[in-house]
């Protein structure tokens, strides 16, 4: 169940934009796309939506062709595009209709969503005149008003403000909660991170890294340990052949050379009666880890 | 199906909801509800003028002091030169002639006098801004009245003044064995009323077409519906409107012409028999076929820009091929009969403009018509399968402009 993507590829002349990609997205959540710019993302999100024609491979849905008899999809494309001179409500509509809705349930649908992500005022206005935020707030609504079962989700927080991210990362969340299955493309790996229990990293077209976030992040061994006290320690973290990399009022970022020597650390610092009021091992963040796989 | 009228209805309403779409028309309605009225605001400033004495009347006065003419003058009267005449014999000065003049009482006058057995003819109007000769028919009118009176002083017998004044019968005939008639100025109107209302009509697709690939709405459009559905729709919808747009223009011309225009206005220019409800009917039939073969071409070229700067450089191609097809179909139309007019009616770029008119002449045959309706039917057909075919492949270049090479390229390309 779910989407398939099974050894696909796509050539433009002699360049390989995707080679032989292949990942599954079985359960509802939000599933991360990544990659460098020109990695083949966008190529792979396209041949997924039908929109370009993949070369070799196969895309399904359920066990069928990813069309649009046989999933209803949403999708908020990285390129962002609006009808410049026509009004919010007009174009909402339009795209609700060619996604077979109704009109009374189309109109009901666009007035929830716009009160929900606050740009309800700007309804009977042409799209020229909102702010590229707001203008990406009404593609959104685009990408979800019809309820789709697939969202495709590329860069969605890109150009937002704070406020506005922290909005749609609620409606994801939501989406989520609903049993939506997104696949979301950013280069905000603390997004991906936030969101993403599966993820796939591209790197010139070739997958480099897949599978699940935590799982991944747990083959990589934590780096530094981090101890806040009210003691300096500084003389027990040199016993054990430790490189103190910070200390800021004795909160320390430690270098360690393994695990079961940092868990050593803290047993000592226990036993001698040094108050701990927090301690950590940091394993690699997501953006450690993508910056790793695609430079190699 | 529904996705279809969806899109239709959603082009229609961009399209005529726009502001220039908006005052561009109420411009063109407000041109033919002025043209109809050119006669009456011409009589409005004219009848202004004569208001002022109601004894000047565009009047001529002839003074002929010295009864040259024997008192025959009156007989121009008779002659229909469209404005009355006065004759004098009282003994006017250039003076006393612009007093009259300038009071209204006439509009001009002749003095006639003999100096030294030469008669001479002086021609006083206001101003001779406007006048280059004294107006032919007046010269005309006096020489033969003038004529007259010297041939009734020869005493000759009424045959020998019959063979004097022969009445000649004039016929036109042609060589051609093919009935020629047309009204020539409604042709030619007509001709270009029918280039400018496809061309611009069909211009609409594909700068709506380059609209939706500058703003980027394209990407999720495609999604949402097949690329086939979204040009077949957009060139319905830019057609119905277009074909509304003639229907508007028409009907408000009719309308003007049965409010501000005289009966009888026309009769000289137009033969109105010649404007039958089968006319109407084939001219909307080569205006919708002419529309979907540029409309369909203009589609393709559309595609294969992003940026808007390139639209008109894009669009080039199909608008040499349309001026080709207007004035081959222009000038061929002087002559109705040639090989060449025919093959105009008949190459579907240019018989839209052409085969209306060889209807309205009553040359052009059922089998002509159906030809070129066939070949029409058939250009559309493939230039649509090319056009949806380029278009689903070039949508989403958003880099540089595609060439001809790119796009045969891309045609071949699953």
């Amino acid at each position: 169940m779910g989407l398939k993507i099974e050894k696909v590829s796509k050539h433009y002349g002699e360049k390989t934009a995707v080679d032989n990609i292949s990942f599954e997205v079985n359960e509802p959540g939000v599933f991360g796309l990544l990659g460098t710019n020109g990695a083949g993302k966008t190529t792979t999100i396209r041949m997924m939506l039908g929109i370009l024609k993949k070369d070799e491979g196969e895309i399904t849905w359920n066990g069928k062709p990813v069309e649009r008899k046989n999933v209803i999809f949403g999708y908020l494309p990285e390129e962002r595009g609006i009808y410049p001179k026509i009004k919010i409500y007009d174009q909402l509509m339009y795209f609700a209709e060619l996604k077979g809705m109704k009109k009374e349930e189309a109109s009901k649908e666009i007035d929830y969503w716009l009160g929900r992500l606050k740009v309800e005022e700007y309804k009977n206005m042409t799209a020229e005149k909102l702010s590229k935020g707001n203008q990406q707030k009404v593609q959104f609504i685009t990408a979800i008003l019809h309820d789709p079962e697939l969202i495709v989700l590329d860069e969605p927080f890109s150009g937002l403000d704070p406020v506005n991210t922290e909005l749609l990362k609620g409606i994801i969340i939501e989406l989520v909660e609903k049993g939506k299955y997104i696949i979301m493309s950013s280069h905000q790996m603390t997004s991906i991170e936030e969101f993403c229990s599966n993820v796939v990293i591209i790197n010139r077209g070739k997958t480099v890294l897949k599978g699940n976030l935590k799982e991944i992040k747990n083959t990589y061994p934590a780096k530094t340990l981090e101890i806040n006290t009210k003691q300096d320690i500084s003389s027990y973290i040199k016993e054990f052949g430790m490189e103190i990399e910070k200390n800021i009022d004795n909160n320390y970022v430690i270098n360690i050379n393994s695990e079961p020597k940092a868990h050593e650390l803290i047993k000592k610092l226990v036993s001698q009666g040094i108050e701990i009021d927090k301690f950590e091992l940091k394993k690699p963040s997501l953006n450690d880890i993508f910056i790793e796989k695609v430079s190699q | 199906m529904k996705d279809l009228l969806t899109v239709m209805k959603f082009t229609m309403k961009d399209l005529v909801t726009r502001k220039s779409f908006i005052i561009s028309n109420l411009i063109i309605l407000g041109i033919i509800i002025l043209a109809f009225n050119i006669p009456n605001i011409i009589n409005l400033f004219t009848s202004d003028k004569e208001s002022g004495d109601s004894n000047a009347n565009q009047t001529m006065l002839i003074v002929d002091a010295e009864n040259i003419f024997e008192g025959t003058l009156e007989q121009i009267n008779n002659m229909n030169l469209g404005y009355p005449v006065k004759v004098s014999n009282e003994n006017l000065s250039f003076e006393d002639i612009k007093t009259k003049i300038d009071n209204k009482e006439i509009d001009d006058a002749i003095i006639i006098s003999n100096k030294n057995g030469q008669i001479n003819l002086e021609y006083i109007v206001e101003n001779l801004v406007m006048i280059t000769e004294v107006p032919e028919s007046i010269v005309n009118a006096i020489t033969a009245v003038y004529t007259n009176l010297q041939i009734s002083k020869l005493g000759l017998t009424p045959e020998q003044l019959q063979s004097l004044a022969p009445n000649f019968n004039f016929e036109m005939k042609q060589t051609e064995q093919e009935e020629v008639a047309g009204n020539p100025i409604v042709m030619m109107l007509m001709s270009m009323v029918l280039f400018f209302a496809i061309y611009y009509t069909a211009y609409q697709v594909s700068a709506s077409i380059t609209t939706e690939k500058t703003s980027k709405i394209i990407e999720t459009l495609v999604t949402s519906t097949t690329p086939r559905t979204i040009v077949l729709g957009k060139t319905i919808g830019v057609g119905i409107v277009g074909l509304m747009q003639i229907v508007v223009f028409v009907a408000t011309a009719l309308i003007c012409s049965a409010l501000f225009v005289e009966e009888g206005t026309f009769d000289g220019l137009i033969d109105f028999s010649k404007i039958t409800p089968f006319l109407g009917i084939m001219t909307i039939i080569y205006f919708v076929l002419g529309y979907a073969v540029y409309a369909f071409l203009y589609a393709l070229t559309g595609s294969t820009v992003s940026k808007p700067e390139d639209v008109q450089t894009a669009n080039g191609p199909v608008a040499i091929i349309a001026v080709i097809g207007f004035y081959l179909a222009y000038f061929t139309m002087a002559n109705p009969t040639s090989e060449l007019n025919k093959l105009a009616a008949i190459l579907p770029i240019s018989s839209p403009f052409c085969m209306p008119f060889r209807i309205m002449m009553g040359i052009a045959t059922n089998q002509e018509m159906l030809i070129s309706i066939v070949i029409m039917l058939v250009t559309i057909f493939i230039v649509a399968k090319i056009s949806v075919r380029i278009y689903s492949q070039a949508i989403l270049n958003y880099g540089t402009k595609i060439t001809l090479k790119d796009m045969v390229n891309l045609y071949k390309s699953k």
